[in-house]
């Protein structure tokens, strides 16, 4: 059984349809990456997982129909997403701010946010600021932990590497990649930076304006020509 | 000297109510960004419905706790039903939602409850001419120390709640970013009803107070309260809970010193401009007030 299943999923903003029904999988274990250009749909296709926005169509995760579940409801159900612009809560402490992504959990937390701590040792230095005065790598570190601290089975990105130097991306890939293979933490990722992608991707989506046009194993993508001319600049 | 020490005192008490109120403009602002224009009005109403209480038999601390509820209920009720509705559509439909609850409200306690209760409003302390203690040589009615010690000590519970508590970490994550707070699977709605819902206690408690002082509930009780709280607000900033405490003492303490010192021209009649004169110079010159955040973010 997938983890997750889209099947003709559409979904948008008001009248304005993005999504014109799109159908994809994510296996347990794998990651799997949404390529795609701006306005393609990518950040639609991860709000709509995680019922941020009305669509239709059918999702399910874990066997069960999520497709008219609240956010709250499917953070519970074991999804956590990192929001394109990181999302943390600037006000607040680097702590609260892992604290408040455990909301949904009812047991203790203080371990989880000590191995956090350890994964990034540097918002262990910056625990008690507050999260608007890091740099955008350490906020995207802390995006990515707070996801985390709810304990989800898939784990929805959206651009990570957006306004990051490559090597701080390149950090945070690794640590995305590290979890995946030791814990088995399934991921779906949306990126513009495709090269970078393709390293860590199991299998990808293309997607161009609301439809999936082509998907495949990373190294099918890869070496396809039309989709290397196309998103890969080569 | 002692009068000084008058001022100071009387103002510290009045002032903490001032604080009640604009506490609860800051929650209901930090949560869902509007500002409840109704929140005098709402406050005097569950000031009537708690002398209801009281004079259908509930003992006055009761019917205290009873008010707050209603109070409680009632601005929880006005989010869940009006404010999120309209917040949806418009912002200046909030405005005019909130303007509509304040004649709405005023109009419907004068129909059920006439201008004057018979009976007046007791005090929740002793007020009787002789109840009174000197510090420093000036007068400290036990009524006005009851007033400070309640006041203080519902605002410390509710920075408690804030700090220490797992809903108050959802109160401030909502407050910080509503988006990430869904993301989180924090129950925003829960959180946004129960900031007005805190609000509303707030006020029930604030009105009440007030209306022990006067002796007497009636429709405009809240007007110039509601006034001095909104100053506070704006003085302290309005993201900023520790701000709307501090201004509102400050307010309290410095009305009593306009009034007490100040020329007679200014006297009682001018003291409501007092505080609009602190509304303006603040909005003018520190929009976020004293204590609220300048968003700081790098990206």
């Amino acid at each position: 059984m997938s983890l997750l299943t889209m099947r003709d999923v559409r979904a948008g903003y008001g009248p304005l349809e993005v999504l014109h029904g799109i159908s994809l999988d994510v296996e347990p274990g794998e990651i799997v990456v949404i390529l795609g250009a701006n306005g393609a749909g990518k950040t639609t296709t991860m709000r709509a997982v995680s019922g941020m926005i009305a669509r239709q169509g059918q999702i399910a995760f874990e066997g069960s129909d999520i497709s008219s579940s609240s956010a709250e409801k499917i953070v519970r159900l074991g999804i956590a997403q990192v929001p394109q612009g990181r999302g943390t809560f600037a006000e607040l402490t680097v702590e609260d701010n892992l604290r408040s992504g455990a909301y949904v959990r009812r047991d203790s937390i203080d371990a989880d946010i000590d191995r956090w701590y350890e994964v990034f040792p540097r918002l262990a230095e910056r625990r008690s600021q507050r999260a608007g005065s890091l740099s955008g790598g350490e906020q995207q570190m802390l995006a990515i932990a707070r996801a985390l601290m709810s304990k989800p089975k898939l784990l929805l990105c959206d651009e990570p590497s957006l306004g990051l130097a490559p090597l701080i991306t390149q950090e945070l890939f690794e640590v995305l990649k590290t979890l995946n293979a030791e814990e088995g933490l399934s991921i779906l990722l949306v990126e513009q930076n495709a090269n970078l992608a393709l390293k860590v991707a199991h299998r990808v989506y293309l997607l161009e304006t609301g439809n999936v046009v082509a998907s495949g194993t990373a190294a099918e993508i890869s070496s396809d020509d039309s989709i290397r001319k196309a998103y890969l600049g080569a | 000297m002692d009068r000084f020490f008058q001022y100071v005192f009387d103002g510290l008490s009045f002032g903490a109510i001032y604080a009640l109120l604009a506490l609860g403009l800051v929650v209901v602002f930090r949560g869902t960004g509007h500002l409840n224009f109704a929140q005098g009005e709402m406050a005097m109403f569950c000031t009537f419905l708690t002398w209801q209480y009281n004079s259908w038999g509930a003992p006055l601390v009761v019917a205290v706790l009873l008010g707050m509820l209603t109070g409680f209920a009632l601005g929880a009720g006005t989010e869940v039903t009006l404010i999120r509705a309209v917040a949806k559509k418009s912002e200046a439909g909030v405005f005019v939602v909130s303007i509509a609850l304040f004649l709405g409200l005023n109009s419907l306690a004068a129909m059920v409850w006439g201008s004057l209760p018979p009976e007046g409003m007791a005090s929740l302390f002793p007020d009787a001419p002789t109840d009174f203690t000197r510090i420093f040589g000036a007068v400290w009615r036990y009524e006005y120390i009851g007033i400070l010690v309640v006041a203080l000590a519902l605002m410390g519970a509710l920075f408690a709640l804030f700090a220490k508590t797992k809903f108050g970490l959802a109160m401030r994550a909502v407050a910080s970013n509503p988006e990430s707070a869904r993301l989180t699977g924090i129950p925003t709605g829960v959180v946004l009803a129960s900031s007005w819902g805190i609000a509303g206690a707030m006020g029930a408690l604030a009105g009440t107070l007030v209306a022990g002082v006067n002796g007497e509930v009636f429709p405009g009780l809240m007007f110039s309260v509601f006034i001095y709280a909104a100053a506070s607000a704006t003085l302290g900033g309005f993201d900023s809970p520790g701000g709307a405490v501090i201004a509102g003492l400050s307010i309290g303490v410095g009305e009593q010193l306009a009034a007490g010192y100040a020329p007679g021209w200014i006297g009682q009649e001018l003291r409501l401009g007092v505080a609009l004169v602190i509304i303006f110079v603040v909005l003018l010159f520190k929009p976020s007030g004293l204590f609220g955040s300048v968003k700081v973010q790098r990206v």
